[in-house]
């Protein structure tokens, strides 16, 4: 009974993105449609309500009691990112009260564009952009556009209703991405859901086969050391693969302590 | 051993700042001790330093009671495997305390003796450490009737734990509370947890009991700030006006050496309202 790993260990996905791009309606898709081939279950963090909990729930796509909602004190930026306990706490306790589990979503509060999961709480992650939202939030870009597993352009059924061009989103998604998956998605494009689920089943198999190293799409933008003795005056440098260690912690303000939500 | 001293004391600054950090990743964020079920059921704003001064009259002393008692047990685990310099440093001496931490105040207690021996060697009469850590758990479980009270300790209490196994992976009191868990079952409460990490983390007697008092008045004067509109620096300046309580509390506690002299002072008000809390829906707060 001590605080040891569950004796099953699922593969820990998370769902972030802005508020209302469709993070609970995928959900319940992926629920939908892996149920019946994967064990599944669902943390949410809502920040006032348990409303996506609810929702889930009442769309019969998954026994009830494998959808757990985590309060989070009004940070839900923290709750994915600078202090993952309560949502550790919540994954651990699913994966061995309904062991065993395949898969864990892990739903963010609806946050801004900054907002990711840290590779301490999730395996990989989705981050939920719409059609709605605006053609042109793709190419402002951000950690999570830029850097999560798969980036989700959803609501693709919407786009003659608000004059948004999908090839162009997506292109310009891609682009952002440097050609990290981008998936153009609707409930009502078959093909889509599809390949949604597809995705899912290809990064479990990674995950099982040990192969999958978790990315960090990191809370910080490419930035600037200034190094008065560099002939440059510093060095630019992004957190991405192959980058050397470096002292970050002595020489950058950390953005992520500097205030809580 | 001025600059043992020096160091330890300098160390214990450090880890009290350390452990009383809001950004400490234990899942503080999620509380708000017991405010926002209060504000629901009418409580004022203006009235949350009170609210503050009740909860350190009752529940929070039985915390930081109980935080003592567990410190002094894991610290006899860390003397035991002979770690005590290692992951404690030196400790204050402590007395037996013959009035401790009752409800009210005016316990009194000589700290006037710091610096001299260490008195905590085997714990008290020699007992196990984890014995003692499972007597201190169950006298914390009997001074708080209110299961939602004890299901959140418990919740936050994994929370401090897990990042203590990281911390101090091998120390003699993650084993010692490890131990105690199997023989209670469940999770150890916060309180108990914290007991263990203060002793790691070099923390005397006085500081434990400060550091949870300190705890939860910082936990409800944010939370306010989530939850009604108000300046920070109001809040801010509650936490102030309430050092002389929070102090008060320590020295009244900061003495007991035994589980059976935790003091038992419980608040029906804030019991009831966690146990409403617990089941409700639209919350921003965990608890």
């Amino acid at each position: 009974m001590t605080d040891t790993p569950a004796p099953t260990r699922s593969l820990r996905l998370g769902v972030a993105g802005p508020v209302g791009t469709g993070k609970s309606s995928l959900i319940g898709t992926v629920c939908r449609e892996l149920s019946a081939e994967l064990q599944i279950g669902v943390i949410t963090n809502d920040i006032y309500t348990d409303e996506d909990a609810r929702m889930l729930r009442a769309a019969g796509v998954l026994d009830p009691a494998r959808i757990r909602a985590v309060e989070t004190g009004a940070c839900p930026h923290t709750a994915i990112r600078d202090d993952v306990t309560a949502n550790l706490l919540a994954v651990e306790d699913l994966e061995q009260d309904f062991a065993p589990l395949d898969v864990v979503l892990v739903e963010s509060g609806g946050d801004n564009l900054t907002a990711t999961f840290s590779p301490a709480l999730v395996d990989a992650q989705l981050f939920v952009l719409d059609v709605a939202g605006g053609g042109d939030v793709a190419r402002k870009g951000g950690p999570g556009i830029a850097r999560a597993d798969l980036l989700i352009v959803n609501k693709t059924d919407l786009a003659p209703h608000v004059g948004v061009d999908v090839a162009q989103m997506v292109a310009d998604a891609t682009a952002a991405r440097e050609g990290r998956a981008v998936l153009a998605l609707s409930r009502t494009d078959r093909a889509s859901v599809d390949a949604l689920s597809d995705w899912v089943r290809a990064m479990l198999a990674t995950h099982r086969s040990g192969t999958h190293v978790p990315q960090d799409p990191g809370p910080m933008a490419p930035h600037f050391h200034a190094d008065e003795e560099h002939p440059d005056g510093g060095v630019l440098h992004t957190h991405g693969d192959g980058d050397a260690p470096h002292g970050h912690a002595a020489q950058d303000p950390a953005p992520s302590t500097a205030a809580r939500g | 051993m001025d600059g043992v001293r020096e160091d330890a004391d300098g160390r214990a600054e450090l880890m009290f700042a350390l452990l009383a950090d809001a950004r400490l990743p234990t899942g503080g964020h999620t509380q708000s001790a017991g405010l926002e079920p209060a504000l629901r059921a009418g409580t004022a704003a203006a009235d949350v330093p009170r609210y503050i001064d009740a909860r350190l009259r009752t529940v929070v002393r039985v915390e930081a009671a109980t935080a003592v008692v567990a410190r002094l047990a894991a610290l006899s685990a860390l003397t035991a495997h002979g770690a005590h310099g290692a992951h404690g440093g030196p400790v204050s001496a402590e007395k037996s305390n013959s009035a401790p931490g009752s409800c009210g105040s005016g316990a009194e207690f000589d700290f006037s003796a710091d610096g001299s021996a260490d008195g905590v060697a085997d714990g008290p009469a020699g007992r196990t450490a984890e014995g003692l850590l499972v007597e201190v758990w169950a006298a914390w479980a009997a001074r708080t009737p209110s299961a939602a009270l004890r299901e959140t300790a418990q919740r936050l209490g994994r929370g401090y734990l897990r990042l203590l196994r990281r911390l101090w992976a091998d120390s003699p009191a993650v084993t010692a509370l490890d131990a105690a868990t199997a023989v209670v079952g469940g999770h150890p409460p916060r309180p108990v947890v914290l007991g263990a990490t203060a002793a790691c983390a070099g923390l005397s007697a006085l500081q434990t009991a400060r550091l949870v008092a300190y705890e939860d008045v910082q936990t409800v004067a944010s939370a306010t700030l989530k939850l009604e509109p108000l300046d920070p620096a109001v809040a801010t300046g509650w936490v102030v006006d309430a050092q002389p309580a929070i102090d008060a509390l320590a020295r009244d506690v900061a003495g007991i050496r035994v589980a059976r002299d935790l003091p038992a002072c419980g608040a029906p008000l804030v019991e009831a309202w966690a146990q409403a809390h617990a089941t409700r829906t639209e919350r921003l707060f965990s608890a």
